[in-house]
């Protein structure tokens, strides 16, 4: 069955790439969907496998690392698997009725889509630092790609200084993994592992890993390093930002994490941990006062993603020079926060898309008297919020619980702060769209109705971020299922 | 830019290059625990393929090639959604240079001919698919400035096939093998060499094709949409 299902998860993605590019937008619709069902199916199919038997390398070619590429299917990639089939879903759903059908450059959007798909899987389950390379640049291409599909100038602007950024921060990794290759010289990260602990010091590899933590951040767009983010995710078309905001930014994080977890202990240092978790505490506090102080609805959306990758990188100072315990509170809360912020984000996104639509105009003061009309659609948007804020049931508030708990158990309590603070920061923003929308205009309201499935979509990610708080406890048990190394 | 702009900009480049020029000294200096090029030459006899690189592209690491070739076809694609069509004919582009002409007509059935080698020349010396790819599309590219008709560049169903030949001869021929009974990409043995060198032909297409579409597709449309919303 396992062989079947790897197949289908490797396959799919590339092989719908491949057949959407043909036709023209709707039949590319009607084709993406049924992948969409497939690719759900097999991911949903994966990841009881790994719940009922635990992880196991896959060597593909039937090369085995380090002279070939293993994929590592554990709890923690199966899960992000999921994750990402479940957004892409919704957002793949939602563009299949929100983009028009008759602008010709709108039936790109399915291939670009297919390729960002695989590119995440590819990520998710990598476990060779050049393939995770190589996943990133199909990541990155596919991203730009899908921002120039906006198509007025101002968007081939934000895809030319995203792409910009990205290639920058790949060429950052690249130059890491050449350094780690040259002292280690192998590729595959379970390898390296088992060497690094070996004893010996490696002076050079630490600066190779603090190059690639160094492009990582600077794709993930932790602050001061965030320019390229607000403009790419605003201007593009709201579900392209809702794939950027909530999986996007996180598969560049989620190699920075595994990189850390797997080698920060002996090749990193004190100084650079507390330092990336004071550049992500500032982005949690500037973010979110920026997002407040934006006019246009998806740059607050976006300048919130902004503050909220910030929390993610509290991983670093969080698992470094402290007790097992710690290390495993502060794993789960950040991979909570990054299943409930890539729904929240996803929903609010989508909803904002709807608004937006609806209202004619993408500025926040537009807003005024659509509480009435689309009250499904702000809706959404407000449950995402309550995610974000980290107001308990939702799955931000297990997270941040989990966190405050990791910072405690670990003396830096100063981190406390930063949790509390951005959350209210955070109601601050929420707070000022929803105000705006119960605002009495005067004169003649002119709103479009979206269709049903368009408000559907997002009120159902909204709902499972709200909800995933409840079933916190099996997902975390899945992620940290025991994983027999060297397998 | 002022002068401290310069100054500090100056310090900070000479500081990352003396921090990886003493990385890469310190590196230099130490023994490697794994040696990958040995194990590449120990199991060269079961890759089907004579030269190392090739065998380490499309048998030990053919995932990597098959995610690069999906990286190029990304960039041609979303080059082609930005294009013009126009363009493909606008007289502007092209030269009237006689001497030119005279040159290409020589030079065709040599760069061809030098394309092909270069793909068969990879089983066992450098050269495959991405040099005879490149050779092979700035022969397309010296055409094209040469008005030889191109009928195929028009962004069309040909030109789709053209951009995803390779990739999709790559992935039927990775799915066959997981359906095998093996793992994704694991060629059976008797064949790996016609399989491998199947799927470098039709990478040698789609990356001249590629390459040629990003070649042709560089004006963008000039009919300007207004961001989501109409607001500016």
């Amino acid at each position: 069955m396992t062989p079947w299902l790897m197949a289908g998860l490797l396959f799919t993605p590339l092989a719908w790439a491949v057949l959407t590019l043909f036709p023209a937008f709707r039949l590319g619709r009607v084709l993406t969907r049924l992948g969409i069902l497939a690719q759900f199916l097999v991911a949903a199919g994966l990841w009881m496998t790994v719940a009922q038997d635990g992880g196991f390398y896959y060597p593909l070619g039937g090369w085995k690392a380090p002279l070939g590429i293993e994929l590592r299917v554990d709890g923690l990639a199966v899960t992000f698997v999921v994750l990402t089939a479940v957004v892409a879903c919704a957002c793949g759903w939602h563009a299949g009725d929100y983009l028009s059908p008759e602008t010709g450059r709108h039936r790109y959007f399915w291939p670009l889509f297919w390729f960002l798909w695989a590119g995440l899987n590819g990520v998710w389950l990598g476990a060779d630092l050049f393939n995770l390379y190589v996943g990133l640049e199909l990541i990155s291409l596919c991203s730009v790609g899908l921002v120039a599909l906006a198509g007025n100038v101002g968007a081939l602007r934000a895809a030319i200084r995203y792409l910009l950024a990205a290639l920058l921060g790949s060429l950052a990794y690249l130059l890491g993994v050449a350094l780690i290759y040259g002292q280690f010289g192998s590729l595959s990260l379970a390898g390296i592992q088992a060497l690094v602990a070996s004893a010996e010091s490696f002076p050079g590899a630490g600066v190779g890993l603090f190059i690639m933590i160094l492009g990582l951040a600077l794709k993930t767009a932790l602050f001061p390093l965030h320019g390229w983010l607000p403009p790419a995710h605003g201007i593009a078309k709201s579900p392209v930002s809702a794939l950027l905001s909530a999986l996007v930014v996180k598969a560049s994080f989620y190699i920075a994490a595994r990189l850390w977890l797997a080698l920060g202990e002996e090749l990193g240092s004190f100084v650079l941990a507390q330092a990336v978790g004071v550049a992500g505490a500032l982005a949690v506090i500037l973010g979110s006062w920026l997002a407040f102080c934006q006019s246009r609805l998806k740059q607050v959306v976006a300048y919130s993603s902004v503050a909220q990758i910030g929390y993610l990188f509290l991983l670093f100072p969080l698992t470094f020079g402290v007790p097992d315990s710690v290390v495993q509170l502060a794993q789960q809360g950040i991979a909570l926060q990054v299943i409930s912020h890539a729904l929240a984000k996803a929903a609010m996104f989508l909803a904002a898309g709807n608004l937006i639509l609806s209202v004619g105009s993408n500025r926040v003061e537009a807003l005024a008297g659509v509480s009435r009309f689309l009250p499904f659609s702000l809706f959404s948007f407000a449950l995402a919020g309550v995610s974000l804020m980290g107001l308990p049931p939702s799955g931000g508030f297990t997270a941040k619980w989990l966190l405050l708990q990791a910072s405690l158990a670990s003396g830096q309590w100063w981190w406390l702060a930063v949790l509390l603070l951005g959350g209210l920061l955070s109601a601050a923003y929420v707070f000022r769209i929803y105000r705006a929308s119960f605002v009495e205009s005067r004169g003649q309201d002119q709103f479009y109705h979206p269709p049903r499935v368009l408000e559907a979509i997002p009120m159902m990610l909204a709902l499972m971020s709200l909800c995933l708080g409840f079933v916190s406890e099996p997902v975390l048990a899945v992620m940290s299922l025991p994983f027999e190394e060297g397998g | 830019m002022g002068r401290l702009t310069l100054v500090t900009a100056g310090m900070v480049f000479s500081g990352v290059f003396a921090g990886l020029a003493w990385a890469v000294w310190t590196i230099a200096e130490a023994p490697v625990p794994v040696s990958l090029p040995t194990l590449v030459s120990e199991n060269l006899q079961a890759a089907g393929v004579e030269h190392p690189v090739t065998a380490v592209l499309l048998n030990f690491r053919s995932y990597d090639t098959l995610l690069e070739i999906a990286v190029l076809v990304i960039a041609g694609i979303a080059g082609i959604s930005m294009s013009r069509t126009r363009s493909l004919e606008d007289p502007g582009l092209r030269t009237s240079d006689s001497l030119l002409y005279a040159l290409e007509r020589w030079f065709f059935p040599v760069m061809m001919l030098f394309a092909g080698y270069l793909l068969w020349a990879g089983s066992d010396r450098p050269g495959g698919a991405f040099q005879a790819g490149s050779v092979l599309a700035a022969t397309a590219v010296l055409m094209r400035l040469g008005g030889v008709p191109m009928d195929f560049l028009r962004p069309g169903v040909m030109l789709r096939l053209g951009l995803t030949v390779g990739f999709s001869v790559f992935l039927v021929v990775a799915l066959a093998s997981a359906l095998d009974g093996d793992v994704f990409l694991q060629y059976p043995e008797v064949i790996t060499k016609p399989l491998i060198v199947l799927i470098e032909t039709g990478l040698t297409l789609s990356i001249a094709m590629v390459l040629l579409a990003l070649f042709v597709a560089a004006p963008i449309d000039p009919a300007e949409e207004l961001e989501e919303g109409g607001a500016e």
